[in-house]
């Protein structure tokens, strides 16, 4: 079943989250798996691996394992050395990004250029150049740390909402409701929110409820409206009467 | 600017056995801090004990990631074993902070930035434009770069110690005693510093060198 990256969007301007409440992760204290120690450590081998798509592209939380709050940071792992590293994109919400390539190599594509980056290379690119990446050995790792210049941090929305469509496509679709209905508890105005429980919902066979969460998404901002007719979760749902349209 | 570059090139050598690669000056870099160590052989101190609480330093929060070798870091007195691939996060910036390379060839990348606060590069990076020219034997060059910082911000004790260091390889040897004096007075860290450091051997003999220096001070304690 292809999930089209829409339903994880990055490409949404961030600050199209109105006014956020921060997630319980957003702050050391308050995230559940940072203790009051002075540090935090943890293992690349430890993170969490969350599918970001069919293709074996896994998401490995860093700032969201350490409860990093300045700037954002994740690691990618590429296995079988043929997929997406990083997934191509512009950042057009203003995050400036400098990926390092860990292990294994990869193909970058920044803007117009292809550059061949074995481990130890940095990649830097400002807001609004697009950027991704092929490995092109088995076990790559590329670390991506990325914040907006001008403005003090805030932790991307996005973080969130890879933890919910990891956790499904790992096969742990309860654990990902939950996770969802506490994203929408947090975001209760963020069109993007009940966006994503739309994809959510269509994937998991609950159309009534997708179509739903669509409808609210849409009464919030209108682009929801034009991200659902590309959107191929939704395909399914087209024909119905009351898909909106 | 957008762009790439391998971590072998950014690298520049230091004279005690460790390279450093400014990466954030490299690409202009302006929501984070970001730079890179390396170790010549073990036994390095890739990170040298200190806090993020100097006149230098940038009061952030600090993500260090060990890419390649063996390091062990010493956080507010624990040690941590950290090889390849282990992130070591200190959110505190008051909090003491060490890594000793355990094999040659250790790099740790670090990131930086303030929680709550736009990004704004650290004063002591400022420092890395100097260092290169000591890294090129260029002394004119580093005692011209930390004057015009000096001109900017006035007492600080890095720069003025810095310029004592090129002044004594000058073989300048009035400015060096009079700049690394005001610099152990503005910060008296740096008398352990000038003891050890083979930059002043050229002063080290003069009566001054070991006045400002001198063990019995009673203003060592303060460190």
């Amino acid at each position: 079943m292809a999930v089209d990256f829409r339903c994880v969007d990055r490409s949404v301007p961030t600050d199209a989250w109105a006014e956020p409440t921060r997630p319980e992760t957003g702050t050391a204290s308050g995230a559940s798996d940072v203790s009051e120690k002075a540090y935090e450590v943890a293992h690349l081998d430890e993170l969490d691996r969350y599918p970001v798509d069919d293709e074996g592209l896994l998401w490995r939380p860093v700032r969201r394992r350490l409860g990093i709050t300045a700037f954002g940071t994740n690691a990618y792992t590429a296995e079988n050395g043929t997929e997406r590293v990083v997934e191509e994109h512009s950042e057009e919400g203003g995050h400036e990004e400098l990926y390092y390539v860990v292990s294994g190599r990869a193909r970058f594509v920044l803007g117009d250029d292809e550059i061949d980056a074995p481990a130890g290379t940095f990649v830097h690119a400002e807001p609004g150049t697009k950027r991704g990446a092929v490995a092109t050995e088995p076990n790559t790792t590329v670390l991506a740390i990325g914040a907006k210049p001008g403005v003090p941090h805030e932790v991307s929305k996005w973080e969130d909402i890879f933890v919910v469509f990891g956790l499904y496509r790992t096969g742990k679709e309860a654990e990902a409701r939950r996770q969802l209905e506490k994203v929408l508890a947090e975001n209760p105005d963020s069109w993007q929110g009940y966006y994503n429980a739309a994809c959510f919902e269509a994937l998991t066979g609950n159309d009534d409820a997708a179509v739903a969460q669509l409808k609210r998404a849409i009464e919030l901002d209108l682009k929801a409206l034009e991200y659902a007719a590309d959107d191929s979760d939704f395909d399914r749902l087209r024909e119905r009467p009351d898909f909106p349209s | 600017m957008s762009g790439s570059a391998h971590i072998s090139e950014l690298a520049f050598k230091f004279p005690n056995n460790q390279s450093w690669a400014m990466v954030r000056t490299h690409f202009d870099i302006q929501s984070f801090g970001v730079n890179a160590y390396i170790a010549g052989e073990a036994g390095v101190e890739v990170i040298g004990e200190h806090d993020e609480l100097g006149e230098n330093a940038g009061k952030h929060e600090e993500l260090y990631f060990v890419s390649s070798g063996h390091a062990a870091f010493t956080v507010d007195g624990d040690e941590i074993d950290a090889p390849a691939g282990t992130f070591v996060f200190v959110p505190d910036p008051s909090t003491k902070r060490k890594a000793i390379a355990k094999e040659a060839g250790t790099t740790i990348v670090i990131v930086g930035g303030k929680p709550g606060e736009a990004f704004t590069p650290s004063p002591w990076e400022r420092t890395s434009e100097g260092l290169a020219h000591f890294a090129n034997k260029d002394y004119e060059k580093a005692a011209e770069t930390y004057e015009s910082f000096l001109a900017e911000t006035p007492g600080n004790a890095g720069f003025l110690y810095n310029l004592a260091c090129a002044e004594s390889l000058l073989g300048r040897k009035e400015d060096a005693l009079q700049h690394l004096r005001q610099s152990v007075e503005a910060d008296a860290v740096f008398k352990r510093n000038a003891l050890e450091d083979p930059d002043f051997d050229a002063i080290r003999d003069d009566p001054e060198f070991s006045a400002i220096t001198g063990q019995t001070d009673a203003t060592r304690a303060s460190t």
